[in-house]
């Protein structure tokens, strides 16, 4: 392929982007799109700022040939409110005080639901091993782990509080 | 790094043997998680022409064991590090590879990354690769209208360089069936638990009164390739198990690798720590295999 109209669902909407074979996937969304809650950190995997998930797995916005999520489902930070309501991690994250600066935060919360997803128990340890792959340059990881732990009861409960 | 790709044909051929056809390992290059290859498009340290994606390609992505083949393992070039990481066979049968996959910190590097990607990087830092190593894995290499399988040992023939030809891919990797009673351990030194390895270390042992009855032993980061320590290995098949045949086995593996220097080590700190992680990792696995100690288990 060259040049194309492809289209990419995005937080169950479809957009129509025109893309070429070289184009990566966080330059659609946050670019063609105009989704810019996908942070561009290191551009080299090390730090999750741009984790998105591609069919509800946690995957390297900065890593994937846009080409190869044509028309399979994405999920961005802008899809897990609903409205003005925050989704129950978000507001997890907010209660514990796991927001600095904020830029990494996307990527936490999506990485946390691809792990709540999974597994609606987790352990402490379980919740880092997950989250390894996302980094906090605020270093503020006990809230971060206590938030994670905090949405995972809400979750369980409903999403009641 | 550069933030934009330079341009490239992209294919998405529907199976092995158009893919074959596609891809010549320099100017034509596979893709199948896209972690390495994207990442060192973006550092210009490949400039592909084309890149041929394997995603559309059916009937690659499993990991399953074959009743028939003896109950081997067998992983498929699509398969992700998280997939067979998580998989019960895995787990249950191979639980040394789970240990070493685990190794890998980054949760969204496993879910992209392939475990067969992984081993075609080349890299003698690969975690991967001496727990396939200790478990005598084989890897399945299509070419055109032709398949060959070698040994995991004759797959990597130096610092990123693989026995895969222009025109081949690599199919399959085949884990046998573990040998009766075996236990294994995995052990890796790195800087931060998150960077590669300065050193790791895979051992498969199995015990038969009170000496090795099967031993391998292998060691990444420390030469350029991943290795084997044979003459450790057949020191543990001739004298019977104790702490100072550990030791022993530890000091003849350290003689069998050649490590450099570099940001992450000395030449001297790794073969040193590869006594160090030889020992324990020997250790550790004989206690997994219920070893007694080497004078009872005789008299036994
Ligand atoms: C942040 C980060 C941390 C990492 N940490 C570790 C770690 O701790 N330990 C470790 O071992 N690794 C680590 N890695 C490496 C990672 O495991 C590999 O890069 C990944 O598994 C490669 O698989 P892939 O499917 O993405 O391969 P790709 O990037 O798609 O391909 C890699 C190379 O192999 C070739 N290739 C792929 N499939 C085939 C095939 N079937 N036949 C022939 N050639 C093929 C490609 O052409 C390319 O040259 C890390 C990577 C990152 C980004
Ligand atoms: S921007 Fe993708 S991992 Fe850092
Ligand atoms: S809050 Fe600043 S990087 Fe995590």
């Amino acid at each position: 392929m060259a040049k194309e109209i492809a289209t990419f669902i995005v937080n169950g909407q479809g957009y129509e982007v025109i893309v070429e074979p070289h184009m990566l996937l966080i330059d659609v969304l946050r670019d063609s799109i105009g989704l810019v809650g996908t942070k561009y950190g290191c551009g080299a995997g090390d730090c999750g700022a741009c984790t998105v998930l591609l069919e509800g797995k946690p995957v390297f916005a900065c890593l994937t040939l846009a080409v190869t999520a044509r028309d399979r489902s994405l999920t961005t930070i802008e899809g897990l409110a609903d409205g003005a309501g925050l989704h129950p991690i978000q507001q997890a994250f907010v209660d514990a005080g796991a927001v600095q600066c904020g830029f990494c935060t996307p990527g936490m919360v999506l990485t946390t639901k691809a792990l709540l997803d999974e597994n609606p128990e987790p352990t402490r340890g379980e919740i880092k091993a997950f989250l390894a792959g996302n980094l906090c340059r605020c270093t503020g990881y006990v809230k971060i782990v206590e938030a994670v732990e905090s949405a995972a009861g809400i979750l369980r409960n409903g999403g009641a509080r | 790094m550069h933030r934009a790709l330079l341009p490239f044909e992209f294919s998405e051929p529907a199976s092995v043997e158009e893919a074959v056809a596609l891809v010549d390992g320099g100017r034509a290059r596979a893709l199948a998680g896209g972690v390495d290859l994207v990442l060192k498009m973006r550092l210009r340290q490949e400039t592909p022409e084309r890149v041929v994606s394997l995603q559309k390609i059916a009937g690659l992505d499993h990991v399953r064991v074959d009743a028939h083949g003896g109950g081997a393992l067998h992983i498929g070039a699509l398969a992700t590090l998280r997939q067979v990481e998580q998989s019960a066979a895995v787990t249950q049968g191979w639980p040394l590879l789970a240990e070493a996959i685990a190794s890998i910190v980054s949760m969204q590097t496993k879910v992209m990354g392939t475990l067969v990607g992984n081993l075609c990087v080349g890299t003698p830092a690969s975690d991967v690769a001496p727990a396939l190593f200790a478990l005598g894995a084989r890897v399945k290499i299509a070419g055109v209208g032709d398949e060959r399988d070698i040994a995991v040992e004759d797959f990597f023939l130096g610092p990123g360089v693989t026995a895969v030809r222009p025109h081949e891919l690599v199919t399959e990797v085949v884990v046998p069936a573990r040998p009766v009673g075996s236990a294994g351990r995995f052990l890796k030194l790195s800087k931060t638990a998150d960077d590669i390895a300065k050193v790791n270390v895979a051992v498969s042992v199995a015990f038969s009164r009170g000496t090795c009855a099967h031993a391998r032993i292998a060691i990444g980061s420390a030469a350029p390739t991943p290795v084997r320590a044979v003459a450790a290995e057949e020191l543990l098949l001739r004298e019977d198990w104790c702490p100072a045949t550990a030791k022993a086995a530890a000091e003849a593996a350290a003689r069998s690798v050649r490590p450099i220097s570099d940001v992450r080590s000395t030449a001297d700190y790794r073969a040193e720590m590869v006594k160090v992680l030889v020992r324990d990792a020997l250790t550790q696995a004989a206690d997994g295999a219920g070893v007694l100690d080497g004078h009872d288990g005789k008299e036994a």
